[in-house]
């Protein structure tokens, strides 16, 4: 094993084992292959050092950065290149992008599928953003879409389902499932003048469809490992849209149900499934939302500071219990 | 010095290690069991997601518990008595989080993190309230106690508990300090900078002793926080707030300064970035290559601003196609080493993490950038937003 001089175990280091220290013991105890205890020292040593994120990183932010420039100059000087400039450019640029993701793609599969080639997804993505603008572009030059940009929030959003599904990309499914909520957004928005209750209601509407959407492709075994995401995103919306209608100063008795409902439903789902995340959103969105039930008639201030004593140190005995009973033993 | 052993850190580390393996299938999950009962650790240590859910209570039971004691007991009291109080609830917030850790053995756990934030708090808060309220001069030299003892403070805390945004709160500090020592704009550059520079060359003199430990990770963070601090301080384009405005249109600020001093810092703004790099890939740090990289795209963003020249709309485009011709380049010069490795470097995935990661900033960040992006709505319907939708990114699950 190469020696670069760092290895020797310092005045500080002395007392306890490291981890080169402890592979050699497994390997003299036999626990672990001597091809093991070379690999697993490597790694522990940086040997190789792997620079898969930092790339990815730098991909995900290249591609962002190229679509922002683009659009800013599009937007910026649209009207000394012309409208058949940037159209032929944006569209090649489209073209470019989804041929080469169609091109290269495996077939296709249900399952989780790795991208043919480390920069796959990106081109993908690079692809569905200048989709976005381009359309964008048109829209702003010719109206092309006037009155009818509901649906074309819709068809985007469906082109980008498709996409993700077909090329396995999480990047792609977020846009689609932020399209989908833009698309229900605008549409309540053509609809009542009550916008506010509406959109509650609507971003329940959208809760329910992608939650059960998401729920039904993962019990059909269509990209199961989507769920995730889909979830939450909906736990997110949800929450929001049910804390609300708590904050509401009249008719917020069904909104607290809703709510109380939500929290035991996220709880029992992280608990159950060990996604701490979901215990987390339950902890805070009930919290805040039980707090402004309780504060909303009380205007002494200690008896405000009180209940945030009372409830914090409650809040606290009940997560460290969850966290002993259900969490990672050190 | 450290309230923690470091037998018990390293065997932390040890269990993070063989978790990352066992997932990756470098280990069979018989080992596994076999090891993880060798890697037993008295600490008690928690999700990340609790520990944040852990750190918001306690900080509003600290800060709600220290409120109500000013409302029943102390009726409208003087600043210097409140100060006074505030010193004891800092006392009380530190005292109590070393007995967390020695007492409960927690660890990275949220509550003991929050009581020594809370305490670096009203330790600041305390002292201006009991040493300087009313102080007809407020720039006093002898003002600058407070940030200097908020950064001592959050030194020792940083040392005592390991927790390394209190290095990032100390840094901070000493951002403070030069403004109560001189009004000279390049004086007060150079003093943060001789700072952070000084802490460096300390930082990296203990590091050496700590390759391969457990250790070695907070030095990394600890070195590339420095690293950043000093090319924030001297990049004078991100370092000086009044000249913000200036910033996107591309005013020269080199009136600001003095011309020497301008053009130097110009100069040094380019000579950071491969210096870092190179420090960075040399050692194999993750987090200073990290630093690098975004300091050189830092210098690439700001040297329009530095030069006076204009910015183009065009600008972001080159900077993207820069971006991904480099990934692109490293990815495939790499892959084509013998096993896809060269100089030690690979772009194979070997830990279970960057998958992770990578799938949570895909939830987070693939809705965001669209709106991003987008061109502005047209004016005939000002409710649509085009491209963008309502809900924001969903945040990661993750398993105890």
């Amino acid at each position: 094993m190469p020696d670069d001089g760092h290895g020797v175990p310092g005045p500080e280091n002395e007392g306890f084992m490291t981890i080169l220290t402890r592979l050699e013991q497994w390997k003299e105890q036999s626990t672990i292959s001597p091809e093991q205890h070379a690999h697993l020292t490597g790694l522990s040593r940086g040997e190789p050092f792997s620079l898969f994120l930092e790339l990815n990183v730098l991909l995900y932010a290249g591609v962002l950065v190229l679509v922002v420039g683009l659009g800013w100059t599009v937007s910026t000087w649209s009207q000394q290149l012309g409208d058949v400039l940037v159209l032929t450019v944006l569209s090649t640029i489209l073209a470019a992008c989804f041929w080469y993701c169609f091109s290269r793609a495996p077939a296709w599969s249900p399952a989780e599928t790795p991208a043919p080639s480390p920069i796959f997804d990106y081109v993908l993505y690079l692809g569905s953003l200048v989709w976005s603008l381009e359309l964008g572009y048109i829209e702003n030059r010719f109206h092309a879409l006037s009155g009818q940009l509901d649906l074309y929030l819709l068809a985007t959003a469906g082109l980008f389902f498709f996409l993700a599904y077909r090329f396995d990309n999480r990047f792609v499914l977020s846009l689609g499932l932020s399209s989908l909520a833009g698309w229900l957004g605008l549409t309540i928005s053509h609809w009542t003048a009550h916008q506010d209750a509406a959109y509650r209601q609507y971003a329940l509407l959208y809760c329910l469809l992608v939650g059960v959407g998401g729920a039904v492709l993962q019990r059909r075994g269509l990209k199961p490992h989507f769920f995730g995401t889909y979830l939450n995103i909906v736990a997110n919306v949800l929450f929001w849209a049910v804390l609300s209608g708590v904050f509401d100063r009249e008719g917020y008795g069904l909104w607290v149900l809703a709510m109380l409902i939500a929290c035991g439903a996220s709880l029992a789902w992280g608990l159950a499934r060990r996604q701490f995340a979901f215990v987390a959103y339950a902890a805070v969105y009930g919290y805040v939302g039980v707090s402004s039930l309780f504060l909303r008639s009380v205007t002494d201030e200690s008896a405000v500071l009180s209940y945030f004593v009372v409830s914090g140190v409650a809040m606290l005995v009940v997560l460290v219990q969850i966290g002993r009973r259900f969490g990672r033993p050190a | 010095m450290r309230i923690y052993s470091a037998s018990s850190e390293e065997t932390l580390r040890a269990r993070r290690l063989l978790t990352d393996w066992v997932g990756e299938s470098f280990l069979t999950k018989a080992q596994y069991q076999v090891l993880e009962e060798e890697t037993v650790s008295e600490l008690r240590t928690t999700n990340v997601f609790l520990r944040l859910v852990l750190f918001l209570f306690t900080v509003i039971i600290v800060g709600a518990a220290a409120a109500l004691f000013f409302v029943v007991f102390l009726l409208r009291p003087s600043e210097q008595t409140a100060g006074v109080f505030l010193l004891i609830f800092a006392a009380v917030c530190y005292a109590a989080a070393e007995v967390a850790v020695s007492q409960a053995r927690l660890y990275r756990y949220g509550i003991e993190e929050a009581l020594v934030v809370c305490s670096v708090g009203f330790l600041c808060a305390g002292m201006q309230f009991a040493l300087f309220s009313g102080s007809p001069h407020s720039q006093d030299a002898v003002q600058c106690l407070v940030p200097a003892a908020g950064a001592v403070f959050s030194l020792w805390i940083w040392r005592r508990f390991g927790l390394p945004y209190l290095f990032l709160a100390a840094m901070i500090f000493v951002i403070f300090l030069p403004g109560y020592w001189t009004s000279s704009r390049e004086a007060q550059h150079l003093i943060v900078a001789v700072f952070y520079a000084t802490g460096l060359a300390g930082v990296a003199a203990v590091r050496s002793r700590h390759r391969f430990d457990y250790l070695e990770e907070a030095y990394s963070l600890v070195e590339a926080f420095l690293w950043l601090g000093i090319y924030l301080t001297i990049n004078l384009q991100l370092s000086s707030l009044t000249l913000s405005p200036q910033w996107w249109g591309g005013t020269r600020a080199a009136s600001e300064f003095p011309r020497p001093f301008y053009w130097g810092t110009w100069v040094l703004i380019w000579c950071l970035p491969p210096i870092v790099l190179a420090r960075g890939v040399r050692r194999k740090d993750r987090f200073v290559i990290a630093v690098g990289a975004i300091v050189a795209v830092l210098t690439l963003a700001s040297n329009k601003p530095y030069l006076g020249w204009p910015r183009h709309t065009w600008d972001p485009m080159l900077l993207g196609i820069l971006l991904t011709g480099v990934a692109f380049f490293l990815r495939r010069w790499l892959a084509r080493g013998p096993g896809g490795i060269r100089h030690g470097f690979t772009t194979a995935r070997l830990s279970g993490k960057d998958k992770h990661w990578i799938s949570v900033g895909a939830t987070v960040l693939g809705p965001l950038s669209a709106h991003s992006i987008t061109p502005d709505p047209q004016p005939s319907s000002p409710d649509f937003r085009f491209g963008g939708g309502q809900s924001g990114g969903g945040g990661a699950s993750s398993d105890f």
